[in-house]
């Protein structure tokens, strides 16, 4: 298995787009962090608004919400549809297929993936740590008090714990979409229209729901899409998310259902990728 | 090189399936049908064949014949419909761990066309679990060193095949099966292509399983082969045994209308200049003399007619003209 990730990070670390689609979130940052910083130099003199050590602290974390966030659903999912359906755009499955499983080759794909993702959103948490003191600094803001290593360890830890959720159902979803439809552009769509639609639902679901109650509520309840949301809630904030229904019902579940529901997609979706692509015919 | 591989040919043509050695692969009424049974397509159907270890093995058929789809099901690219495929005695669809024994070149190359040709291979490298220490080596041997470096992008259509050839021999393979590899050679690679898939059986005792549309080059490398048409193995035998089995004879006698009228009534005749194709075996030229002098013709010469692998390939593969 090790040897199937080293092969895997060659080809990812050496193509443009998938090289891009990683790296990208530590570049924006270190971009807008220094152009922030050079504002504040601009501005040396202007006294700032003191921070709290809750809102220092969250500023660093910000890179984490980006798996639960519209935007970054697309991202990760374009750099999914690319990892995945480019082995078929290039035609290069058979170039690989004869060397190892299939069950392999489709656990290094979506174990790199992760790995790669994982360290580019933990560097851009690392690049934003120090910028947000640098800024700080350069306006003339001390590190408030309470900021300490064990509260960023924790609120780094709780943020990234709720956005693994979203990501993970992303690269379920992407998978298995670009080995059915063995294309990046189908996959990319199907990619941007659920991560769309999804956010879309959790939001106007309830608003829709004189037109059919009752076909709203079940979906409401059966879709990953409130789960998603309900469990980054349970994680970051400790309560449930509520979402009120015009009936006056409110759907607010516990933190166990959300998770069996997401972790039963998210399998669903992993395994179905799976399946698909060892019964899949390479012509 | 090419003299050691006449040689080797003769040899090759007298080893027989009835080695005592387990075949390399087997396929045993293997079959593909594409498409919803009933008005589904049978792109193969029930091709069984064997290749023998140290074997040259060549797989002939006209373009759909389905060759590229058997091939396919071979390296587990494709499931069958129906058979088995068997490698080194393991049933592919219980064992597909067995492919890691073969080396294959299929579609003209297929690599990552962003990594150099170095790359590419330390991915296949990889990804069957070696180092790649033969890489070098490889790439050498195949012609490429000198552009290992380059992004195979910017490769032509027979530096894809020499590095497919690469690819295929990495991991040292017990049987390397190559999809049409002198595609895009100009004469000269052909030329080392041939030396190399000979010198695989005759130095290495490799198998090789080779599909190509060039006759001439499966004649001179390959011991034994199958020709199929319209997803059917029509023939499969020794490349010598095809060549005597379908030989005919070729007949000089005087006047030819009268000999071709003695021979036409029991063998098909051919008019070939001044002399005359009949389609029958040596063994039976003692009776075609016998019929020409009955007939009052006058016989010149009576020979075994030499024919090349295009021919019975033909006669096999294209239905023939119906009669005036």
């Amino acid at each position: 298995m090790l040897d199937a990730l080293a092969a895997e990070r060659l080809k990812l670390t050496r193509h443009k787009a998938t090289w891009f689609l990683v790296w990208l979130y530590p570049i924006l940052f270190l971009i807008a962090f220094a152009i922030s910083v050079a504002v504040g130099l601009a501005h040396s003199g202007d006294p700032s608004k003191p921070v709290t050590a809750a809102a220092w602290i969250e500023q660093t974390a910000l890179i984490w919400k980006l798996p639960d966030q519209s935007i970054g659903r697309i991202l990760i999912a374009a750099y999914v549809a690319v990892v995945f359906a480019g082995e078929y755009g290039w035609n290069t499955w058979k170039l690989v297929i004869p060397h190892r499983s299939r069950t392999t080759l489709v656990a290094a794909k979506l174990a790199m993936i992760f790995l790669l993702l994982f360290a580019a959103l933990a560097l851009t948490a690392l690049i934003s740590l120090v910028f947000t003191w640098l800024e700080g600094a350069v306006r003339g803001r001390a590190i408030p008090d309470g900021v300490t290593a064990t509260a960023l360890l924790h609120a780094h830890g709780r943020e990234a714990l709720a956005g693994l959720a979203p990501f993970l159902f992303t690269l379920g979803s992407i998978s298995l979409a670009a080995v059915l439809t063995r294309s990046m552009v189908a996959a990319l769509v199907i990619g941007v229209v659920i991560a769309i639609a999804e956010k879309l639902f959790v939001q106007l679901g309830p608003f829709l729901a004189p037109y059919a109650p009752g076909i709203v509520w079940t979906l409401y309840h059966g879709l990953p899409g409130y789960h998603l949301v309900n469990l980054a809630s349970w994680i970051t904030d400790g309560v449930a998310h509520k979402a009120p229904f015009p009936d006056g019902r409110i759907v607010a579940l516990g933190w166990t259902t959300s998770l069996a529901v997401s972790a039963a997609w998210i399998v669903a979706l992993t395994a179905g990728t799976f399946a698909a692509f060892r019964r899949q015919d390479i012509n | 090189m090419l003299e050691h591989t006449k040689g080797q040919e003769q040899q090759g043509t007298d080893r027989s399936m009835s080695d005592t050695q387990a075949p390399v692969v087997e396929l045993v009424n293997v079959s593909k049908t594409y498409g919803r049974r009933g008005g589904g397509v049978r792109a193969v159907r029930d091709v069984s064949l064997t290749v023998a270890p140290g074997e040259v093995y060549g797989f002939l058929g006209p373009n759909g014949a389905g060759k590229s789809t058997t091939i396919r099901m071979m390296l587990g690219l494709i499931a069958p419909s129906g058979g088995e495929v068997r490698l080194f005695g393991e049933d592919l669809r219980r064992n597909p761990s067995v492919l890691r024994r073969v080396g294959s070149l299929v579609d003209g190359g297929a690599f990552y066309p962003f990594l150099s040709g170095r790359r590419n291979l330390e991915v296949v490298a990889k990804t069957h679990g070696g180092d790649g220490a033969r890489i070098d080596e490889l790439l050498d041997q195949v012609g490429l060193a000198k552009d290992a470096k380059r992004k195979v992008k910017g490769y032509s259509t027979g530096m894809r095949q020499r590095l497919g050839v690469a690819a295929a021999l990495l991991n040292d393979p017990d049987i390397v099966i190559l999809d049409e590899p002198v595609n895009g050679l100009d004469v000269a690679g052909i030329q080392e292509m041939r030396a190399l898939i000979r010198g695989l059986a005759a130095d290495r005792g490799k198998s090789v399983f080779l599909s190509s549309h060039l006759l001439h080059e499966v004649q001179q490398v390959c011991d034994r082969v199958a020709i199929v048409s319209k997803g059917e193995v029509v023939r499969e035998s020794g490349i010598a045994e095809l060549l005597r089995q379908d030989a005919g004879l070729r007949v000089e006698a005087a006047p030819l209308d009268i000999a071709e009228a003695a021979l036409a009534a029991r063998w098909k005749v051919e008019r070939s200049g001044d002399a005359l194709l009949v389609d029958a075996t040596k063994d039976e030229a003692p009776e075609v003399a016998r019929r020409l002098i009955g007939a009052g013709a006058n016989l010149f010469g009576l020979a075994a007619e030499q024919r090349n692998l295009e021919d019975v390939f033909l006669s096999i593969t294209q239905p023939e003209a119906p009669d005036a």
